[in-house]
């Protein structure tokens, strides 16, 4: 029985890729992602004793803007636009260090850095001023639920088609390829749609996590973000024979989102080498929207690279993945053994 | 549905297929009539579901014409299930009447129409992957058929099918042929190619032997012994307690007790013969 | 020890539900026997019941001379209908793995599987597959071999080479059991049982299973028209060729319809299959 169980696993490459490949990925992603700690911040320092206030900052503040000109409003501006992570306005009795409260682990650091001097500067954490876990974590979470759904849910329903050999009736019905598609991915885009409406208005009534953006601007990042995890979905539906080699492509799929998309830990405290795989995933994205939106008011003027980087996400995969599915309903052509 | 002497006839010309190294068809003409049944025999790998696919569109040959009606007017009925397990028979009949353009009262009596004559009224509600195979592959066939084809195209419809739900398979499917499609169904059973209008006997991708029972009786060559042992062992095969054998040339011994040749000895005649083609003397 | 597996009364109920209802049946030694029964006659329970995987409700079963239990099964030889065999190993993987659990040195493949030692069972086509099934149940030389549905969707040739190998372990003195949907495969048996609605209502050659059930040939000009008058009127059509078969029917009924349609023909009684004995049954 060992033997034959043996065998069997040994042709089985995806679970093999599971049980070896995924500890190795983990350590290395633990070794040198998992940082709570922040090293540095970036910081600016506005009014007319920037210059004086900026030299005396502790070593953690990474000081990029000094503008006496600027006021507290062009501070806070720059905050809400996640230019920096603290801004220090002087002219007062004191200076006060205005914290990006979205930002967790920085703020943190921040704060006790600031209270370090002993009431040379007063904190004033923006946006999250408990600095709640939970109200930085929801609006990453709505992005792990639609990522989620829109990998192993479409997927697997995808799969069921190719599994039960129904997929060929469609390719003789008279039904477009395009028709199929749509057909097939439209349930899920609005059953998506639906859960992430719910767990926002959820996270927003059970942990007070406010909503001090435009809904539009939100709405608009969660389509395109699930557009792009829903072709990720019907990708996964082209290279899987069976559902559960469905939900093994999409465990390995969704597990460095949830890893490495700063939702956990923070992505700029990661090692370099493992922080480039953080830019490739869409939650990434979708996370400084739905942060920006929800806690900082952010709007499309800073927000809009992300937007930029989404898109084109979504066009290529999808793109991508319509035409591999366009194959299965496809004619054959001679060239496939 | 067309009436009879009004239907045209589909089929293939001079089909080849390649797949990679592997030729599924070669050089394979196949006529499929209005009003006539069309069984292609073979075993697996013989070449039916690409003769059927191609006829289908849904594979190109490298050479060869394929003469087959549009998409509206072809019904396919594949060798998997054919239908979603997770839709109720109704569903299913109602999806693919969709597919094909019917809309409300239309659709409704059809399915009602179809549903009686397949005797599957009773289990209208039941999901598809609560249905006997038999059931499912009547459910199938239907699907095929809602639209009123021109051309019926059934890959092994029978296959692993009870016999009794074989003999229903048989009657929609008669019927289909007697109000004017075109049918053509592959099939491992001899008994229904024996009783199909017009078969075809497919052998690694060639026609073996192709025409109505009498005329591919008629047209077979050599002759068929039978005795509890055999003269020359690759000619021969198990029969109950005897072997046939198979002299392709008429020589066989005088003692020999001969048999006429039935679909089965006529078959696997035709399969050692193409085998054995310039190993005997 | 007489018979190779007998049957005596065995019933298997479940709740309200009679499965099989009192049947007696026996494979005797180098005799080959078949299973016959639409869907739901209880043949698959009855199989179970006779490996000793279901318990009776009532009757006993001997198989090799006493109650199936693992030991017994260990001399019995049983092909199902998915093969048994693991589809992502290959052939000889597959070998190593019924030897050990057998405890016999591994079997020597045939000549026409030597090409696939090394092949994954599930690349393996559908003929080479089924003889493969069957070299795997019988390389522990059983003495009473089970086998469900043993040769659907392989041809002709291929299914003869296989009743071959079955006549060839029934001459050794094997007892054989076949369950099949194959009227041909049903004639390459010595006998014959035949199941309906969980009874066993026929057994012994085709003649004693087609039983008294009528058939006739109606030949006319206008085959389509012929088929659809009948068919509409409700009387059990089998086409066959250009002519159409009518099962349990009154000639005279027969005419009646063909006249109402305004065809002519001929009716000749023919005999009747054991298709059209099932399907009489069901239709009961």
């Amino acid at each position: 029985m060992i033997v034959k169980e043996f065998r069997e696993l040994l042709r089985d490459r995806r679970t093999l890729g599971l049980l070896v490949g995924l500890p190795l990925i983990l350590l290395v992603i633990f070794g040198y992602a998992a940082n709570f700690y922040v090293d540095h911040v970036s910081a600016a320092v506005v009014g007319p004793q920037a210059e004086h206030v900026a030299a005396s900052l502790p070593d953690l503040f990474e000081v990029e803007t000094v503008d006496a000109d600027a006021t507290e409003a062009d501070a806070r501006d720059l905050l809400r636009d996640d230019e920096v992570d603290v801004a220090v306005v002087t002219g007062g009795a004191t200076p006060t260090a205005l914290i990006d409260g979205s930002n967790l682990f920085a703020a943190q650091t921040i704060l006790g850095a600031v209270n370090a001097t002993g009431g040379k500067i007063e904190p004033e954490v923006l946006y999250n001023p408990d600095l709640t876990t939970a109200w930085v974590m929801v609006p990453a979470i709505i992005g792990l639920i639609l990522t989620f759904i829109g990998t192993i849910v479409t997927s697997i329903g995808l799969v069921r088609e190719r599994e039960a050999g129904t997929l060929e009736q469609l390719a003789v019905m008279p039904i477009k390829p395009g028709t199929v598609i749509l057909g097939k991915i439209a349930p899920y885009f609005l059953l998506a749609a639906i859960d992430m409406i719910v767990v926002t208005v959820l996270g927003m009534l059970l942990f007070d996590v406010p909503f001090n953006g435009n809904v539009l601007v939100f709405a608009l990042g969660a389509a395109i973000f699930l557009f792009a995890v829903l072709g990720i979905g019907v990708f996964i539906s082209t290279i899987s024979q069976t559902a559960g080699q469905a939900i093994q492509s999409a465990f390995f799929v969704l597990l460095p989102q949830i890893l490495l998309s700063g939702m956990i830990f923070p992505l700029d405290a990661m090692a370099a080498g493992v922080r480039w795989i953080g830019y490739i995933l869409p939650l990434t994205y979708f996370t400084k929207i739905s942060q920006g939106v929800m806690l900082r008011g952010a709007g499309i003027d800073s927000l809009w690279p992300s937007f930029v980087v989404l898109t084109v996400m979504a066009v290529v995969i999808f793109t991508a993945a319509t035409l591999r599915f366009r194959r299965d309903l496809a004619p054959e052509r001679k060239a496939r053994a | 549905m067309t009436a009879q002497g009004a239907g045209m006839t589909f089929g293939v010309e001079d089909v080849s297929v390649t797949f990679g190294d592997t030729t599924a068809l070669r050089g394979v003409t196949v006529e499929v009539p209005a009003g006539t049944v069309v069984a292609v025999v073979g075993g697996d790998g013989a070449g039916k579901t690409t003769l059927l696919r191609t006829l289908v569109r849904e594979v190109i040959p490298d050479a060869g014409s394929v003469s087959a009606p549009a998409k509206a007017e072809l019904g396919f009925l594949p060798a998997s299930s054919g239908c979603w397990a997770a839709l109720t028979v109704a569903q299913n009949l109602d999806f693919a009447a969709g597919a094909y353009g019917l809309t409300g009262v239309e659709r409704d009596e059809r399915r009602t129409e179809l549903l009686a004559a397949a005797d599957l009224t009773a289990a209208a509600d039941r999901l598809a992957s609560q249905l006997s195979g038999g059931m499912r592959r009547k459910l199938g066939f239907l699907m095929a058929i809602v639209h009123g084809p021109r051309l019926v195209v059934l890959d092994e419809p029978s296959t692993g099918v009870d016999p009794v739900s074989r003999i229903d398979l048989w009657r929609l499917i008669a019927q289909e042929a007697a109000s004017g499609a075109a049918v053509v169904m592959s099939t491992t059973y001899l008994d229904e190619a024996e009783r199909a209008g017009h078969l075809v006997v497919l052998d690694g991708g060639e026609v073996l032997v192709q025409g109505s029972y009498d005329e591919v009786r008629g047209s077979f060559v050599g002759t068929v012994t039978r005795a509890p042992t055999p003269v020359r062992d690759q000619w021969s095969w198990r029969r109950g307690h005897d072997r046939h054998e198979y002299w392709p040339d008429d020589d066989a011994p005088a003692d020999r007790e001969v048999v006429a040749p039935d679909l089965e000895d006529i078959v696997i005649a035709s399969s050692l013969a193409r085998r054995l083609a310039g190993a005997h003397a | 020890m007489s018979a190779a597996l007998q049957a005596e009364g065995v019933t298997r109920r479940f709740g309200h539900f009679t499965a099989v209802s009192d049947v007696s049946m026996e494979v005797g030694q180098g005799e080959v026997v078949g299973l016959l029964g639409a869907n739901g006659a209880g043949k698959t329970t009855l199989m179970r019941m006779l490996l000793g995987l279901l318990p009776v409700s009532g009757g006993a079963v001997t198989m090799l001379g006493g109650p199936p239990n693992r030991e017994r099964r260990r001399r019995v030889g049983y092909v199902p209908q998915n093969l048994g065999l693991y589809r992502d190993l290959t052939l000889a993987d597959n070998l190593d793995f019924v030897s050990e659990t057998y405890g016999m040195p591994v079997t020597s493949l045939p000549d026409d599987l030597l090409p696939y030692a090394k092949v994954l069972v599930g690349a393996m086509p559908l003929g080479a597959q089924r003889q493969a099934a069957f070299v795997a149940a019988l390389s522990h030389g059983p003495e009473l071999v089970l086998l469900d549905e043993p040769t659907s969707g392989v041809d002709a040739l291929a299914r003869a080479r296989r009743w071959d190998t079955i006549r060839a372990q029934s001459d050794e003195g094997v007892g054989v059991l076949v369950t099949t949907h194959y009227m041909q495969e049903a004639q390459q048996c010595d006998r014959l049982l035949l199941m309906s609605h969980g009874e066993l209502v026929a057994q012994g050659s085709e003649d004693d299973v087609v039983g008294g059930t009528r058939a006739l040939s109606v030949r006319t000009d206008d085959w389509s028209a012929t088929f659809a008058a009948l068919n509409a009127a409700g009387v059990p059509v089998i086409l066959d060729g250009r002519a159409v078969r009518v099962a349990d029917t009154d000639p005279a009924r027969v005419r009646e319809i063909l006249a109402a349609a305004g065809i002519d023909g001929t009716i000749e009684p023919v005999p009747a299959t054991i298709e059209e004995r099932m399907l009489v049954l069901a239709r009961a």
